[in-house]
């Protein structure tokens, strides 16, 4: 509440402050804030929130000023709906830069933006005829109150009104659901899948947030000055866009605000000698990334902190129960997978593997490295996808379901080498691990309706909840980058429960645990199946899997070798081979003959270590 | 008809020749460093008036007649541009490059934007926004084939292309040096655990990559005239052929960049204006089907 009071407050010092200004050129500043204001408040939620590089924003908003231009010209609109369509015509086109970071990412998709930016450029330079090319296109209907355009003070306050209301509703989206669904792409986003955030979509929105804004920046200085020509369109501006949220910075709030007031300032200074300015943004934007990669907001929040500590969080309370899903009591097996095959040219790491998960049961997957066991997850969760074989979950087929659709019917994850959102605090990582649980959609997070509020307190109890659970409430606060490795690891398996899975699945949760930390685990994992949630976990610590385990399954290149009961196994001639080979090979190096090649996971060397941990365990 | 699908090639080949060594410098910068300068096109730009500062100097008149020394002082601005150019990819890759390699979030793409607009911005105090026509050292009357023609430049930039093509394929495949960008390229850990300087390959790739750049701009002055906004669309439509041969593929890349250059004297023949953004939206379409490119293996994520 009170950042919304400061806002408020900001907006209205500043519109008073025009009241009294009445210099036409301040007033223009002004004005050219709360446009920048614009761009720089869509930008930050592309850049700053979900990661996206787009270097062609002059494009998005010069859609939204052609677009205004073209209503109240050539189709004789109203200046209102002109302005309202203009930013419509601008989301679209925020959806067609988007389309193609379906298939391209990284680098790649920054060009893709920086080409459609050049485009746009060339259009309207060039196609004459529709967009008046340097002519450019004259007379356009400005916004009006009845007959009378507006004043320029009216335009500053108009545009006062609508830089407020943007950031507030980009406020109600960003501080929730949303907010951490961005910066979960940001981080990382095969585990934004995982947790499921559908990547793709989310991708979409904030591209088409950013297009909005920048269009209806764009509509608002076509309107005004009631003439739009192609100088306006250049690589420069959409530079200039990224460089007010980096400078402002880049995932704050308020560095949009700071970025606009800063280097509309510094442009005023520095017009007079083209160059200079063009010279201070580069070196501009160097600084910002190299010195503060949290731009002027991050340096003034850190100069906030040291001045006012945060204060601590509560000790652990006693551990409560976890949120469990409610789950149609069936009979059966709960996952069942048959004959599932996957190839990579030579290497197998699937041929013909039938499992059958009980329900309430934990189940262990064990088997030498490059046995397929990671790669079988991968499968399970949709990440690869079989070549053959069905999957069935709950009488619902998995195959070539979409990662984030597995996740949120109830097969969640973790990872073998940690796949955590480092530089969001561990509430947050828990959190997302809630995304696909809660309910409250775009609409209503924007608009911050009590439903969404509702959604956001609800999560934050079972969050909290799960972090007592785990044993985490004491570090609530920190950066999951910066915790120990041992907790890191078990704030992956907290991100998990958060998604209230009906079917856990583990990938080594013990690798590089001390036998304390192990011995914790393996409680734990206990008092999560003892809630109703099936586990399957691959694991090298066979006195962890011996202990806890009800079914153990051993895969060896790629096939199934053995299933049953911890004590049948460990007697199984085949895996006792598997693990420690036979006796005429074992004088070479203990690698059977026939299976010497091919290394099926090169990066692990084939390194057949398990077997000494195998031969501890039994 | 056939006069002009001859004409058609001829042009593509010679401009496309200036795509396949800008693809080319995409393409060695990232199999290294996984990085690419996003501002390549100011460094064609600057290098083209470091070319034009070179003939100035020489007292070589921009629009002089064809003459020994004037071939002579064409090639010493090839080279000067080349030496010059090989020094901002060192400036270039410790300022802009170097502090955000091998860390998340690929601050990299904007700060070699910032320093390419350093970069035009100093030109720009130099030399100032106007364009500068450069003559060809073989003048500029057209070479007749049939009913198509060809500029003597033209055929230059091809032979120069193929040339500089051979000889770094080789240097790529055949000496050490090649070898150990390959293993950069390959795998930088393991190859720093051989005794790879790795820093140091980094370095001398962003040289390279840059020195190549800068050639480019020389040859395409005395056909599209020097300037210092002359470069972005060629360092876009180059990456375009890059990504198409596959960026993780040197040879790819030179494929990509003639078919490139093919690809919008095509376009530009049937329809002049609409030749940037066709060509764009086709790579947006080959993107869409083969992300990796036409000649590019495929890449997976290891999770």
């Amino acid at each position: 509440m009170r950042h919304v009071l400061l806002a408020i407050a900001i907006a209205a010092a500043a519109a008073l402050a025009t009241a009294f200004i009445e210099n036409e050129f301040y007033l223009r500043l002004l004005f050219m804030v709360c446009v920048y204001f614009l761009c720089a408040a869509g930008m930050n939620v592309l850049l700053g929130f979900a990661g996206q590089k787009s270097l062609g924003q002059a494009g998005l908003f010069a859609a939204g000023a052609y677009g205004a231009a073209l209503l109240t010209t050539r189709y004789d609109l109203d200046p209102w709906l002109a302005f309202g369509l203009s930013a419509v015509i601008a989301g679209l086109c925020g959806v067609l830069i988007a389309l193609p970071s379906l298939r391209v990412k990284g680098p790649s998709l920054a060009m893709v933006t920086l080409a459609f930016g050049l485009v746009v450029e060339k259009l309207v330079s060039q196609a004459s005829d529709t967009f008046g090319g340097a002519m450019g296109i004259y007379a356009i209907k400005p916004l009006a109150f009845g007959e009378t355009p507006f004043t320029m003070a009216q335009w500053v306050w108009f545009g006062i009104a609508l830089a407020l209301v943007t950031h507030l509703v980009l406020r109600n989206l960003l501080v929730g659901r949303f907010g951490r669904a961005f910066a979960s792409l940001r981080e990382d986003e095969i585990a934004a899948a995982s947790v499921g955030v559908a990547v793709y979509r989310t991708k979409v929105l904030a591209f088409v947030i950013a297009a909005v804004t920048c269009g209806l920046a764009g509509a608002l200085v076509a309107q005004q000055n009631q003439y739009i020509n192609s100088d306006f369109i250049s690589f420069n501006l959409s530079i200039f866009i990224l460089l007010l949220v980096l400078f402002g910075g880049s995932g704050s709030l308020a560095g949009p605000l700071i970025g606009a007031v800063l280097l509309v300032g510094l442009n005023a200074l520095l017009a007079r000698w083209s160059w200079i300015e063009h010279f201070a943004h580069g070196a501009l934007l160097l600084l910002a990334l190299y010195a503060m990669p949290r731009g002027v907001a991050g340096l003034l929040l850190d100069l906030a902190r040291r001045l006012m500590p945060a204060a601590p969080e509560a000790a652990d309370a006693a551990a409560p129960l976890l949120p469990v899903r409610a789950q149609a009591p069936g009979a059966g097996a709960l996952l069942e997978a048959r004959d599932i095959c996957k190839a990579y040219g030579g290497v197998v790491p699937a041929r013909d593997v039938s499992v059958s998960l009980t329900r309430g049961h934990i189940h262990a997957l064990i088997g030498p490295n490059g046995a397929g066991k990671t790669t079988f997850i991968n499968m399970l969760t949709g990440i690869v996808v079989p070549d053959s074989g069905t999957i069935r979950f709950c009488g619902d087929d998995l195959k070539g379901q979409a990662v984030h659709a597995v996740a949120a019917s109830g097969v969640v994850r973790t990872f073998q080498n940690l796949r955590l959102f480092k530089q969001l605090s561990v509430r947050d990582n828990v959190l997302l691990g809630a995304h696909a649980r809660m309910e409250n959609g775009f609409l209503a997070s924007l608009l911050g309706l009590p439903s969404a509020r509702r959604a956001e307190a609800q999560a934050m109890a079972r969050a909290d909840g799960i972090l007592a659970f785990t044993g985490l409430a004491r570090v609530a606060q920190e950066t999951a980058g910066s915790l120990a490795y041992g907790l890191q690891r078990r704030l992956e398996l907290a991100r998990a429960l958060a998604a209230e899975p009906v079917l856990l699945l583990l990938d080594e949760p013990a690798a590089g645990l001390n036998p304390h930390e192990t011995a914790e685990l393996g409680a734990l994992l206990v008092r999560i199946r003892d809630q109703g949630i099936t586990i399957l976990l691959i694991e090298h610590h066979m006195d962890l899997v011996m202990t806890i385990c009800d079914h153990v399954i051993v895969l060896d290149y790629g096939e199934k070798i053995a299933e049953g009961p911890p004590a049948q196994v460990k007697h199984d001639p085949r895996v006792i081979e598997a693990y420690l080979g036979t006796e005429d090979t074992q004088e070479d190096a203990g690698v059977p003959p026939d299976e010497v090649e091919p290394a099926p996971s090169s990066s692990h060397g084939g390194a057949r270590y398990g077997a000494l941990r195998a031969a501890e365990g039994f | 008809m056939a006069s002009a699908y001859l004409q058609i090639i001829l042009s593509g080949l010679s401009v496309g020749g200036v795509y396949a060594l800008v693809a080319f410098s995409f393409s060695i910068t990232f199999t290294t460093t996984k990085t690419l300068n996003f501002s390549q096109g100011e460094v064609v730009g600057f290098g083209a008036f470091v070319g034009v500062a070179v003939l100035s100097l020489l007292g070589i008149s921009a629009l002089a007649a064809p003459g020994i020394t004037e071939g002579l002082g064409y090639l010493a601005a090839l080279v000067g541009a080349g030496a010059v150019m090989g020094a901002v990819g060192v400036l270039l890759f410790l300022l802009a490059v170097r502090p955000f390699t091998g860390k998340p979030g690929m601050n990299w793409v904007m700060s070699t934007i910032g320093f390419g607009i350093i970069l035009q911005s100093l030109g720009l105090a130099i030399w100032g926004p106007a364009p500068v026509m450069v003559a060809s050292p073989f003048g500029s009357d057209v070479i007749r084939i049939g009913d198509a023609g060809i500029r003597p430049q033209e055929i230059l930039i091809f032979v120069c292309v193929i040339g500089l093509v051979v000889v770094l394929d080789l240097v790529y495949r055949r000496t050490t040096f090649g070898k150990v960008m390959r293993a950069v390229a390959f795998d930088p850990d393991a190859a720093s655990l051989m005794g790879i300087d790795i820093r140091k390959v980094m370095v001398l790739t962003f040289a390279f990559s840059c020195a190549l750049a800068g050639v480019s701009g020389v040859l395409l002055a005395p056909i599209a005239s020097a300037s210092l906004f002359m470069g972005m669309g060629v360092a876009l439509k180059s990456f375009s052929g890059a990504m198409i041969g596959g960026l993780n593929n040197p040879r790819g890349c030179i494929y990509g960049g003639f078919m490139l250059g093919l690809l919008e004297t095509s376009v530009a023949f049937w329809q002049a204006q609409w030749r940037e953004i066709v060509v764009f939206l086709l790579i947006i379409l080959v993107l869409a089907f083969r992300p990796n490119g036409l000649f590019g293996g495929t890449v997976a994520e290891k999770v």
